[in-house]
């Protein structure tokens, strides 16, 4: 090391990052997958290919109320649920600084999936419950379920001040809650089909309007995520160092963990419970292509809501005209990619 | 080698043996093949149930345990609910049962209890997990098939074979026959010829009943076209688009459910959501819907009487 | 900056997990001067850098930086006076670009954009420790010292007043452990920056301006390392004698563990002229 190059040019430039206008190029690509996939959705459902194909050109009413009403809001819908779950995970894995943290780790699908049994029971057993529950809907119940499960973590570590017991708080939450959510099924045993059918996720009953509640979700998530990006990078250097740069921790923890809140909640009350997008989406887009944080929380959406539309896809195909519950799907998938890259990893050893 | 092949050859001949004991029994599943007992006697009973176990009693039982609601009813409508110590606890009907003990469900039913209550018999559903297990505890269990409308009939010929009270049972068999055909009649009469096509939705999901269940069954005997077809299962997870594009006559909804009907997409254009033709019950006509037993011309004339209001 | 503490801390005291660390310690550290916190693992080292970087929550005691209280600077102000580098970083996903970037947080800001004067930090920063050419490699990609060196140009990229560096040669081979040494000599004798920094290895710690020499048992000593020496502070501080031998550039430890004797007798004879002169300075404080 010359210990004269102390004096530098003032003109030296670090070299631009290559990667920049490449990564527009990976979004891109992304994006004209998930038109693919959506013009696929219009296609595959319980018509065959053939029938699709001419009722795009020559439309009837029952034809256009399966294309435009059901197909494309579930086809929406199925990519922004993805999207949240998604950034919910780039979100918890750069939290907590934990490569298998997921977005449901804070007791939001436990809270959730408590609402929703809650909600069931009371419409089986009494009819002011019955109205009260179509009132709010299982959307309703399982959005306050995930909120108030967020919202019982946090209290339980004491307003978030340590990353670590925030995460023994969620894992102990999600425990409670779905023991509770257990008893309550088996006093009640005629809403375990109905529970079940929630737990494993499902993209069937997505319209225009969840489909709006998703975009709307969505945008909020986002925008701040994208302005908190250069405090997350700075928090993967660990707290003490972030803090020394003049970052306020708290802040960041908060912030995140509202959005953390939101996408989840939101997710879970239109779509139920799936599993493993939340994981798999950062990793995935770790592998195709190494981002800084930034990008990975605009890439993680992406790469989620591609997930979820394809898992959708394939649950609608395979046992037509019956489905597959997506949670099934999503599972296969994700549990069999985490197997490969096990595989890769023993053969690289 | 060899001794693989001796051990086979010993297995063979055990099971050769078994076979060979248990032929003078052999008769169609659950059907009461010997009866070794005057009717209403209290001479030994033996017989064999759908699991093909053999039941031998000294006397008729006085301390019944039944773990399917349907069997309780059965029970109860032969006129011998008074023997009952114990049920599962989803038996509710006739209202003398609920205060009984409740023993858990069939999955997850509670042993103890059910050894504390020192029943002379124990009265399942077939396939029961339970059942090899209260067996080696030394209760004595009979299987009944319930899963059919044909089950009917050979459940409560069976069960009342059980509790020595055959009389009973072919009276009870004359009576559900009668009241089933007298609302298949009146169902036929209401319809008058119409064959509307139903959705009959069992849950969320949507899980609709196929023509092979036992709703099915029933939907089938009114004349009704099930829009879900054989190959799909007897309950199967549809694709809500599939019953858009059938759009069904009369859709069939438990009554917690229907509200949310118009919600779903694409739903508010079904005629049956826009013209009123849904049928929405209650957990208690439900129950007699579902439950192949004797109140089955209760569940019947329920969907008829919905059917003749409403169908098209 | 004419104060000449610019950090001060008065009655430090801080426990972990039921053992008191520190005990009511009070330090003034001299501006312009490279200070080195020697000491005995469990002596607290670490948590009086910790605890001079406002990072930790005091049991007693306050920390002062250019004449007001720790606590009492806004977050980002602070920040912009005060670099902290940690002993050991956890494996971040960043590029070596990026790691340096996040120096000028507390300049930037959560939005801004990295200005010329940003940018040009930053190379200097590189600059200094080697690291230029390395601006587009991922630091997963480099070996430990690459990556101490990498850290260290980001705490030099935040152009702070004050420098607290715990263990900035660990994984460092021999020159590059000069080449920071020297470069703390002259970020503190040329650019006046204030630098305390906690280091493990006896005779680069013999290098700096003054020694803050640490016990278990509290503070040793606080001065010149002629004064540590003339003092005998470590051997006090270890527990066992420490023999530190004059040599031309200043003071060295030689370890003993042979049975030949030491060719030269500790520090009685050939001061340098350096160390005459800060010896001068001291006793006119």
């Amino acid at each position: 090391m010359n210990p004269d190059a102390v004096a530098v040019p003032e003109a030296v430039q670090p070299a631009p990052d290559p990667g920049v206008s490449r990564f527009a190029l990976w979004l891109a690509a992304g994006a004209v997958l998930t038109l693919v996939l959506t013009a696929l959705s219009l296609l595959i459902g319980t018509s065959s290919l053939r029938t699709s194909i001419e009722w795009l050109r020559s439309p009837d009413a029952q034809a256009n109320t399966v294309l435009w009403q059901i197909r494309l809001p579930r086809a929406t819908g199925a990519w922004l649920a993805g999207a949240l779950l998604g950034l919910g995970g780039a979100i918890a894995q750069g939290l907590f600084r934990n490569p298998l943290a997921e977005p449901y780790l804070l007791g939001s699908s436990a809270g959730a999936g408590l609402g929703v049994s809650l909600t069931l029971i009371a419409a089986d057993t009494s009819l002011s419950g019955l109205a009260w529950g179509a009132e709010i809907g299982i959307t309703g119940a399982a959005f306050l379920g995930a909120c108030g499960g967020i919202g019982l973590t946090v209290l339980l570590s004491r307003g978030a001040m340590q990353t670590a017991s925030l995460l023994l708080a969620g894992i102990v939450v999600g425990f409670l809650l779905s023991a509770v959510q257990s008893l309550l099924l088996l006093s009640s045993p005629d809403t375990w089909r109905a529970m079940q059918a929630f737990l494993l996720g499902s993209t069937g009953y997505l319209n225009w309007h969840s489909s709006g509640l998703l975009g709307a979700a969505f945008l909020v998530c986002m925008l701040p995520t994208v302005l908190l990006a250069r405090g997350l990078t700075a928090l993967t250097l660990g707290e003490e160092t972030a803090q020394s740069l003049g970052l306020s921790i708290a802040f960041l923890r908060l912030s995140l963990l509202a959005i953390l809140s939101l996408a989840t909640a939101s997710t879970v009350g239109q779509v139920g419970a799936i599993g493993f997008v939340g994981l798999v989406a950062p990793h995935l887009v770790r592998e195709t292509r190494p981002v800084n944080q930034r990008q990975l929380l605009i890439a993680a959406p992406l790469c989620g809501g591609i997930l979820l539309q394809t898992a959708d896809l394939i649950s609608r195909w395979v046992v037509r005209p019956a489905e597959l519950p997506v949670g099934v799907v999503t599972s296969c998938l994700g549990g069999s990619y985490l197997v490969f890259l096990l595989w890769r990893r023993a053969r690289r050893v | 080698m060899r001794g693989r092949t001796a051990l086979g050859a010993w297995l063979r001949l055990i099971v050769g043996c078994a076979a060979i004991a248990g032929a003078p029994i052999a008769g169609r599943p659950s059907a009461a093949a010997q009866i070794t007992a005057a009717p209403n006697g209290a001479a030994p009973i033996v017989l064999e149930d759908a699991a093909h176990h053999t039941l031998r009693l000294d006397h008729p039982p006085q301390r019944v345990v039944t773990l399917l609601p349907s069997i309780t009813e059965t029970v109860c409508a032969l006129g011998e609910g008074a023997r009952l110590v114990g049920t599962d606890r989803y038996s509710n009907w006739p209202a003398m049962v609920q205060k009984l003990p409740k023993a858990g469900g069939l999955d997850d039913a509670d042993i103890e209890l059910i050894v504390s209550l020192q029943p002379d018999v124990v009265i399942l559903a077939h396939a029961a997990r339970i059942t090899e297990r209260l067996r080696e505890l030394g209760v004595v269990t009979f299987d009944v098939e319930t899963r059919t409308y044909e089950d009917i009939a050979r459940s409560v010929t069976a069960i009342g074979a059980v509790l020595g009270v055959p009389n009973q049972a072919i009276k009870l068999n004359r009576d559900i026959e009668r009241s089933v055909n007298d609302a298949a009649v009146g169902a036929r009469l209401a319809l008058s010829g119409r064959t509307p096509s139903v959705y009959y939705e069992v849950d969320r999901g949507p899980y609709a009943a196929g023509p092979q269940s036992f709703i099915g069954e029933m939907l089938a005997r009114l004349g009704t076209r099930n829009i879900v077809t054989a190959e799909l299962g007897p309950f199967p997870k549809l694709n809500p688009e599939y019953v858009v594009r059938h759009d069904p006559d009369v859709i069939f909804i438990s009554a917690t459910d229907a509200p949310e009907l118009k919600r779903r997409p694409g739903w508010d254009q079904l005629r049956a959501v826009r013209e009123h033709r849904v049928c929405a019950f209650d957990r208690d006509t439900t129950d007699t819907i579902v439950r192949p037993g004797p109140r089955v011309a209760e569940g019947f004339a329920a969907i008829a009487a919905c059917l003749g209001h409403v169908a098209p | 900056m004419s104060e000449p503490f610019p950090l001060v801390g008065r009655e430090l005291s801080v426990s972990y997990g039921g053992r008191r660390v520190l005990e009511r310690l009070s330090v003034d550290i001299h501006a312009g001067a490279w200070t080195s916190v020697v000491g005995p693992n469990g002596s607290g080292k670490s948590t009086l850098l910790r605890a001079l970087g406002g990072l930790l929550d005091l049991e007693h005691g306050s920390v002062w930086l250019h004449g007001r209280p720790v606590q009492a600077w806004p977050r980002s102000d602070r920040a912009r006076r005060i670099a902290w580098l940690a002993q050991s970083s956890a494996p971040a996903d960043l590029t070596v670009a990026e790691c340096v970037a996040l120096g000028r947080f507390a300049h930037t800001g959560w939005l801004g954009a990295l200005r010329s004067r940003d940018e040009a930090a930053i190379a200097r920063a590189m600059a200094a420790t080697g690291a230029q050419g390395w601006a587009g490699r991922r630091i997963t990609t480099l070996s430990g010292g690459e990556r101490q060196r990498v850290h260290l140009a980001r705490v030099l990229a935040a152009e702070a007043s004050v420098l607290l560096l715990d263990e900035p040669t660990t994984h460092l081979d021999p020159p590059h452990q000069e080449d920071i040494g020297r470069l703390m000599r002259e970020q503190a004798h040329g650019c006046g920056v204030t630098i305390v920094s906690a280091i493990h290895d006896l005779s680069l710690a013999l290098m700096a301006d003054r020694l803050l020499v640490m016990s278990e048992d509290g503070l040793v000593g606080h001065g010149t390392p002629h004064d540590a020496v003339n003092g005998d502070w470590l051997s006090r501080a270890f527990g066992k004698p420490i023999k530190i031998i004059g040599t031309a550039g200043g003071y060295a430890w030689q370890p003993q563990i042979g049975s030949k004797p030491s060719s030269g007798d500790p520090a009685t004879e050939r001061r340098p002229a350096t160390e005459r002169r800060a010896s001068y300075r001291a006793a006119s404080r």
